[in-house]
């Protein structure tokens, strides 16, 4: 375990200095929510910088996803604040492209319906439109499926379908509920690679909400962990493996290992 | 081709299952010596069809006429109240209880009721076709627009689509399989509570034909109404069925 490489916050939750505040794109302070007497999520602090890669990593029903949609302004919440590019969230922002993890596509419509989707509902000039759509189904490998409907596309499809449908609108943040929890292993190490690929190439603030802690160390800038009942944040580490990564080299370095051991211990998998 | 065959071989099945069916009504009836005035033999219907068909046709087309005009009425106001109730908790509060009461109102009781209110005529029949397709279109509706995937619902938020694009792009379409649903059974019910109506109290159509013969101990003719009334309710079935066919999407989730 080389400690040296990772920074292990002292005390949890505590704002931590920003070089640029101008560049801080999600921010959470003392961020409080509560279901009814239930509390879900309990003095939140943390701030993701402009194009940073930030995963948030805790077991199912710690809050995680809650805190995505207070971040995205789907809900509301009782105390603290959560800015995006210093401003309050109060309700959905057009800067912010969202992606949830299963039934989000129309079964109605054809795969290139489904990505245009929010392209229309944004009334993009169809010009523009068209291009985009053409050059994100490109890059989703999908131009051959662009006629098919999403019942007739492997999981694997649908997902890419639906970060498409996000990325046509090119917002400069995107928030990522467990995108690839319902697929199976494989498929989701397969759409690891091109998440990164693609966040490399157009790079974005990304928010990711996930399970997996090996895609959040091969995915992420920094990895927020959370602790259920209530969520909290309990362990912040940078993840500092070199750019650009690449699915076999980086899986392979030995540090690579290490946080995914570290995270483990953390989070009460490993012991 | 073992496809071919198969189907070859249920259509023999099918076949010749009614025609040992008919054969049997036809030559048991002789056999067991059953009065005509009971059960004709099919083939006396099948003559007294043919001796009375332009009676026939001029009653059903006006029975036709009731039917549809009522499950028209019935899903213009089955839809909109469904839509009202859905969109406003103040009708969700006073309407809907209402319109679940008088579901369960058997609306045959309601038929000497409408010819008070309505007359002999062809109105009082529309009313009745009517008030039976009525109920199951708005709950149909109703199921359909409160059936929205919630997870699409968010997605829409997330995308700040306005109520009406959310409407028209997702509620809508989500609602159409249930719509139709309710659509396939209000159908056969429009043309019940038509003949309900014409039995009760009128001067044409179908019921009023039953009617007619049964006076007249021509069972023979009144079989041949009943077998017509089923006639056009498959027909109209069918269409629905028809229209059903372009709402593929029912029971798919992705």
């Amino acid at each position: 375990m080389s400690a040296t490489a990772m920074k292990h916050e002292p005390h949890p939750g505590q704002e931590r200095p920003v070089a640029d505040a101008a560049a801080i794109h999600i921010e959470a302070k003392g961020l409080n929510k509560a279901f009814g007497k239930v509390k879900a999520l309990e003095d939140i602090n943390f701030g993701i910088r402009n194009q940073e890669f930030v995963s948030v990593l805790g077991p199912s029903g710690c809050g995680k996803s809650t805190l995505l949609r207070i971040v995205a302004g789907l809900i509301p919440y009782e105390s603290g604040i959560a800015t995006i590019k210093g401003e309050k969230v109060l309700t959905p922002r057009p800067d912010i492209g969202v992606v949830f993890q299963t039934n989000n596509m129309l079964p109605w419509l054809t795969v290139r319906g489904n990505v245009e989707l929010g392209a229309r509902i944004r009334n993009m000039p169809a010009a523009a439109r068209d291009s985009a759509v053409d050059k994100i189904l490109e890059v989703m490998s999908l131009t051959k499926f662009a006629d098919a409907h999403p019942h007739q596309l492997s999981g694997g499809m649908r997902q890419r379908a639906s970060i498409g449908q996000a990325l046509v609108l090119d917002p400069p943040i995107l928030l990522m509920d467990e995108p690839f929890g319902a697929l199976d292993a494989l498929t989701r190490d397969k759409l690891n690679v091109e998440l990164l690929r693609i966040w490399q190439e157009h790079r974005k603030t990304v928010m990711l909400i996930t399970h997996s802690i090996a895609e959040a160390v091969f995915l992420s800038d920094r990895v927020l962990v959370m602790a259920d009942r209530p969520g909290k944040i309990i362990e912040e580490v940078v993840i500092d493996l070199p750019r650009p990564r690449n699915a076999a080299a980086t899986r392979a370095m030995p540090k690579f290992g290490e946080y995914v051991a570290y995270l483990g211990k953390v989070m009460g998998v490993t012991s | 081709m073992s496809g071919v065959s198969s189907r070859l071989a249920a259509y023999v099945q099918v076949i010749s299952f009614f025609g040992a069916f008919l054969l049997f009504w036809e030559y048991g009836v002789r056999y067991f010596e059953v009065k005509s005035y009971i059960l004709p033999p099919i083939s006396s219907i099948a003559v007294a069809v043919w001796e009375s068909k332009d009676q026939i046709f001029e009653h059903s087309m006006y029975t036709l006429g009731e039917v549809l005009i009522g499950f028209t009425a019935a899903v213009i106001v089955g839809v909109l109240l469904g839509m009202i109730v859905y969109v406003s908790p103040f009708a969700q509060r006073t309407i809907y209880p209402l319109v679940t009461a008088l579901q369960t109102t058997p609306k045959s009781a309601l038929a000497p009721l409408m010819i008070v209110w309505f007359g002999y005529g062809f109105i009082s029949k529309v009313a009745m076709a009517f008030l039976f397709a009525f109920f199951p279109i708005v709950v149909a509706t109703l199921g359909g627009f409160a059936g929205t995937s919630k997870n699409l619902e968010e997605h829409f938020r997330a995308l700040n689509a306005g109520p009406w694009r959310t409407f028209t792009t997702l509620r809508l379409p989500s609602a159409l399989p249930s719509f139709i649903d309710g659509c396939r059974v209000a159908m056969p019910l429009a043309m019940i509570g038509a003949i309900i109506g014409e039995l009760v109290g009128s001067d044409r159509g179908l019921g009023n034909l039953i009617m007619l013969g049964t006076a007249s101990s021509r069972t023979d003719l009144v079989f041949g109404c009943i077998i017509v009334i089923t006639l056009i309710s498959l027909v109209l079935y069918a269409l629905i069925e028809f229209a059903a066919k372009s709402v593929w999407w029912r029971g798919i989730q992705v």
